[in-house]
C-alpha cells in the first residue's frame, strides 16, 4: 500500500478546484434548502448551465470570456425564474419532483444528438479554457509541476484551485453579510413559518424567487469553476447524483451555516477519495477477496458510502457539524 | 449496399465525484454509411437498428443493444481492459449489408491513460461502403410508436401503482421505488441465469417475492421506526433518496455496468397488420391488464382494499374506526414492492436488466402519478397510459434520445394549470 499517495491524493482531491466548484454548488443549495427551506433538487441543472453557457459561446461563437460569463449569469437567472414560476407555490415533494425533472431536461437536451452542432452531444464541449490557461502562463505558475507530498499538481490546476477557493471565500463572505441583513432574516422566517411571514406583509413568493435566483447563480458559478478545472463541459457530469451529493455536503456541514458547505465539501470529498484510493490499492495488491471486489467494481463503493451517509445524517444528525437542531430545514413542513 | 462502421470509444470518467478514479467508461459505437459526394467530401449517414455486441476480448459479453436514430449505441463498462465491439451480422435490419472486407468488429482499449482530474477520450474509426437502405416514411412508423407507447405505459403503470399507494397511505414520496423495480428484475435474473437456471416464470415469481419482502422489510426496519420518532415526511424523502443512491450502486457493484438479459431466446415478432410485436410484448400487455384489474377489484371490493383506501383518505379517521393502520401500510409496502418487481421483470424482458433501469423509470413514474393525481391509484393508471404513449410519440416526432423530455415538460406544464392532477382532489398545495 502506497500510504503516502493515498493520503496526499485524497487531501488534494478535497482541496482541488473541482471540489471548490462542488463547494459553490453546495453553497447555492444552502441558500435554497438551508436558509429558505426550498427543497431544490435541480441544482445540477444550474451547474450544467454554468458550464455550457461558458463553454458554448467561447467555442462556437468565439465570444470573449467576460461576455460568456454574462451569458452564464443571464442563463442561470432565466432558468431560476422559469423553474420558480410553476413550482414555488407547490408543496415540498412536488417541488422536489419538478426540480429534478427540470435538471434532467437540461442534461438530456444538452447531450442530445439534435443539438450536437451546438453542445457536442455526449462528448461535450472542449477547448474554451485558453484565455484562462494564458493568464496562468503569463502571470501565475506557468507549466511547472508542483509537488504536494506524493501528489503532483500542474500549474493550471493550482491556478484554478486558487481561483476556485477565492470565489468560495468571496461568495461566502457576501452571503454572510446578506444573511445577517433584514433580507436574510425574511428568508429564514419564510423557512420557519411561511404563513407568519405572509401575515407580516412579506411577499413570500418574491422572496422565494430571489432566493432561488441567488442560489442558482452561485450554483452556476460552481459549474463554471468545475468546467474550467476539467477543461471540458460534459453533460453527464451533471446527473442528479451531483445534486444528491450537494445535499450530503450541506447536511454534513450544517444547513444554514456559512462554513457548513465548506467543511462539508472538504470532509465529503476526502472520505470519497480515501475510500476509492484504499480500495484501488487493495484490489491492485489483491488484499481483498477478488470474487467480491476487483478493479472493475471498487469504484462503486464510494457512492454506496455517500448514499448511506446521507440517510444516516438525516436520521441521526440532521444538524450536521455546525448546524442548530432547532433550525434545520427538513422538519419545517 | 454496404455499411460503414465507425467506432468511437469515448472514455469518460462519468459519475459526479472529482473525476480522478474512473467510475465507469462509456463505449460509444457509431454505425454509419459513408459515401462521398461529387466534390469528394465525406458524407456520413447514421444507420439505426443495427445490433451491437460489446464483449471483453476473449471473454464474456458485457453489453448488447441496437443503435438509435443517430446510429450510436452507448455501452457502459466498469472494467478497464480490451473490449471487442462488433455488429451482430445475424440480426441486421432489412436492406443493410455489411462489407466483409472492412470487418464488422473493432477492439478498443478502455481505461488506459485516464488523466487525474481530467477526461480522456479515444477515437477509433472504421469506414467502408455505401448503402441502398430503403427508409420508411415517418407516418408509416406511427402505429408502431403507439404500440411501443402502450408497452411502456403498461410497465410504468405496474410500477407506479405501488408508488401511488405508498404515497397515499404514508404521504412519503419514495424515491427508492425505482430501485425496488431494479431489485425485482435483478433477483429474477439471478434465479433465471445464475442460481437455479429456473424457467422465466418460476424465476419471476421468486424474484417478485424477494422484492416484496425487501420492500416490507424496509417498512418494518426503516419507515415505521422513523414514523414513530416523528421524523418529518421531507426528511424521510431525503432518507429515501440516500437509500436509493446506495442501493443503485450496490446493484452496480455486483451486477456490473452493462445490460444483462433473461434466458428467453430470440422471439420472432408477430405481424398484427399495422404493427409487429414480439410474443413477450403481447404477454406483458395481457398480464398487466389482468393484474391491474385484479388490483382495482381488490381496492374497490375487498375488505382490506377498502381499508387501504380509508387510510389513504384520512389515516386518523381510519385509525379511529379500528383499522390497524400500521398493518395496512405494511401490506401496501408488500404489494407495492411486488408490483414494482413485476414491472422490473417486464422492463427487463423489453429492454434488458441494468443497474440504473429503476432510476430511468423513476421520473416517469412520478410524472405518471402526479399527472393522475398524487395518491390516487386509478389516477396512476391513467397517468401511466398518457405518459407511456406520450414518451414514445415524442420519440417518434422528435429525436429518440429526447424521448423523456416530452413527458417531463408535460409534467411541469400540468402542474402549472392543474396542480392536483387529472383525478386528484383540489387542495392547497403550497
Amino acid at each position: 500500500m502506497n500510504w503516502s499517495l493515498i493520503f496526499f491524493n485524497s487531501i488534494y482531491t478535497a482541496i482541488s478546484a473541482a471540489s471548490a466548484g462542488y463547494c459553490l454548488i453546495a453553497v447555492g443549495l444552502n441558500v435554497h434548502a438551508g436558509y429558505t427551506g426550498l427543497l431544490n433538487f435541480g441544482q445540477a441543472g444550474f451547474a450544467a448551465i454554468g458550464a455550457y453557457a461558458l463553454a458554448v459561446p467561447i467555442v462556437e461563437f468565439g465570444w470573449p470570456w467576460w461576455l460568456a460569463l454574462i451569458v452564464v449569469l443571464v442563463c442561470s437567472v432565466l432558468f431560476a425564474v422559469l423553474l420558480g414560476l410553476p413550482t414555488l407555490r407547490l408543496r415540498a415533494d412536488y417541488l422536489a419532483i419538478v426540480t429534478i425533472a427540470a435538471a434532467e431536461i437540461i442534461r438530456i437536451v444538452l447531450r442530445s444528438v439534435r443539438f450536437t452542432w451546438l453542445t457536442g452531444g455526449s462528448d461535450g464541449v472542449n477547448g474554451f479554457t485558453s484565455t484562462f490557461e494564458g493568464w496562468n502562463r503569463d502571470y501565475f505558475f506557468g507549466d511547472r509541476i508542483f509537488k504536494f507530498g506524493a501528489q503532483s499538481i500542474d500549474g493550471y490546476r493550482l491556478f484554478m484551485m486558487l481561483v476556485g477557493w477565492l470565489l468560495v471565500a468571496i461568495v461566502s463572505f457576501l452571503l454572510w453579510r446578506l444573511m445577517r441583513s433584514p433580507w436574510g432574516r425574511v428568508l429564514r422566517s419564510i423557512r420557519e413559518d411561511e404563513d407568519a411571514a405572509r401575515s407580516l406583509g412579506k411577499n413570500v413568493f418574491a422572496f422565494k424567487m430571489q432566493s432561488l435566483v441567488l442560489g442558482g447563480v452561485i450554483g452556476s458559478i460552481g459549474g463554471v469553476v468545475f468546467a474550467l478545472q476539467q477543461q471540458s463541459a460534459q453533460s453527464d457530469q451533471f446527473r442528479t447524483n451531483l445534486t444528491f451529493f450537494a445535499y450530503t455536503i450541506v447536511v454534513l456541514g450544517g444547513l444554514a451555516r456559512i462554513l457548513g458547505p465548506i467543511a462539508g465539501t472538504l470532509i465529503f470529498y476526502f472520505v470519497m477519495q480515501l475510500t476509492d484510493n484504499l480500495l484501488d490499492q487493495a484490489t491492485r495488491n489483491e488484499t481483498l477477496p477478488t470474487w467480491l471486489v476487483d478493479s472493475g467494481n471498487y469504484a462503486q463503493v464510494k457512492f454506496i458510502v455517500a448514499g448511506i451517509g446521507l440517510s444516516l445524517l438525516v436520521i441521526f444528525r440532521p444538524q450536521g457539524i455546525f448546524g442548530d437542531r432547532k433550525e434545520q430545514a427538513f422538519d419545517v413542513r | 449496399m454496404l455499411v460503414g462502421f465507425s467506432l468511437f470509444a469515448g472514455l469518460l470518467a462519468a459519475g459526479a465525484g472529482p473525476a480522478h478514479a474512473a467510475d465507469e467508461y462509456l463505449i460509444i459505437a457509431k454505425v454509419f454509411n459513408r459515401t462521398t459526394d461529387e466534390n469528394g467530401k465525406d458524407i456520413r449517414v447514421p444507420v439505426a437498428e443495427v445490433e451491437i455486441i460489446v464483449s471483453l476480448v476473449g471473454g464474456d459479453e458485457v453489453a448488447r443493444g441496437v443503435t438509435d436514430a443517430s446510429g450510436s449505441f452507448t455501452a457502459t463498462v466498469v472494467e478497464k481492459g480490451a473490449y471487442l465491439v462488433e455488429i451482430n451480422t445475424e440480426a441486421l435490419p432489412a436492406g443493410i449489408v455489411v462489407d466483409a472486407a472492412s470487418g464488422v468488429s473493432k477492439e478498443v482499449e478502455v481505461g488506459s491513460g485516464v488523466v487525474v482530474g481530467g477526461v480522456a477520450s479515444k477515437t477509433v474509426n472504421l469506414f467502408v461502403g455505401e448503402s441502398t437502405r430503403e427508409t420508411k416514411s415517418k407516418w408509416s412508423l406511427l402505429p408502431q410508436a403507439l404500440a411501443n407507447g402502450i408497452i411502456l405505459a403498461a410497465i410504468i403503470a405496474i410500477c407506479s401503482v405501488g408508488l401511488s399507494l405508498i404515497y397515499g397511505t404514508t404521504g412519503l414520496s419514495n424515491f427508492g421505488h425505482g430501485e425496488l423495480v431494479t431489485i425485482g428484475a435483478v433477483f429474477t435474473w439471478l434465479f433465471n441465469q445464475r442460481l437455479g437456471n429456473w424457467g422465466l416464470i418460476p424465476s419471476a415469481i421468486a424474484g417478485i417475492a424477494c422484492c416484496s419482502l425487501a420492500s416490507g422489510g424496509l417498512e418494518r426496519g426503516v419507515w415505521r421506526p422513523l414514523r414513530r420518532r416523528g421524523t418529518s415526511l421531507t426528511s424521510m424523502m431525503v432518507v429515501s433518496i440516500g437509500l436509493a443512491l446506495s442501493a443503485r450502486y450496490v446493484v452496480q457493484f455486483f451486477l456490473g455496468g452493462g445490460d444483462v438479459f433473461f434466458a428467453i431466446g430470440t422471439q420472432q415478432p408477430v405481424d398484427l397488420g399495422l404493427v409487429k410485436l414480439t410474443p413477450r410484448s403481447l404477454a406483458i400487455i395481457g398480464v398487466t391488464f389482468a393484474v391491474l384489474i385484479i388490483v382495482a377489484l381488490f381496492l374497490l371490493k375487498a375488505r382490506f382494499g377498502k381499508a387501504i383506501r380509508a387510510v389513504s383518505d384520512n389515516p386518523d379517521l381510519a385509525s379511529a374506526t379500528g383499522i390497524n393502520t400500521d398493518r395496512v401500510i405494511l401490506i401496501v409496502w408488500l404489494l407495492g414492492g411486488a408490483l414494482a418487481g413485476l414491472g422490473g421483470v417486464f422492463y427487463g424482458l423489453e429492454f434488458g436488466v441494468s443497474w440504473d433501469m429503476g432510476n430511468l423509470l423513476l421520473l416517469l413514474m412520478f410524472a405518471a402519478i402526479t399527472l393522475g393525481g398524487l395518491g390516487n391509484a386509478f389516477g396512476a393508471l391513467l397517468g401511466s397510459l398518457i405518459i407511456g404513449v406520450f414518451v414514445e410519440l415524442w420519440a417518434w416526432a422528435a429525436t429518440p434520445d429526447l424521448k423523456t423530455v416530452g413527458a417531463l415538460i408535460a409534467l411541469i406544464v400540468l402542474l402549472l394549470v392543474r396542480p392536483q392532477g387529472l383525478l386528484g382532489r383540489k387542495e392547497r398545495l403550497g
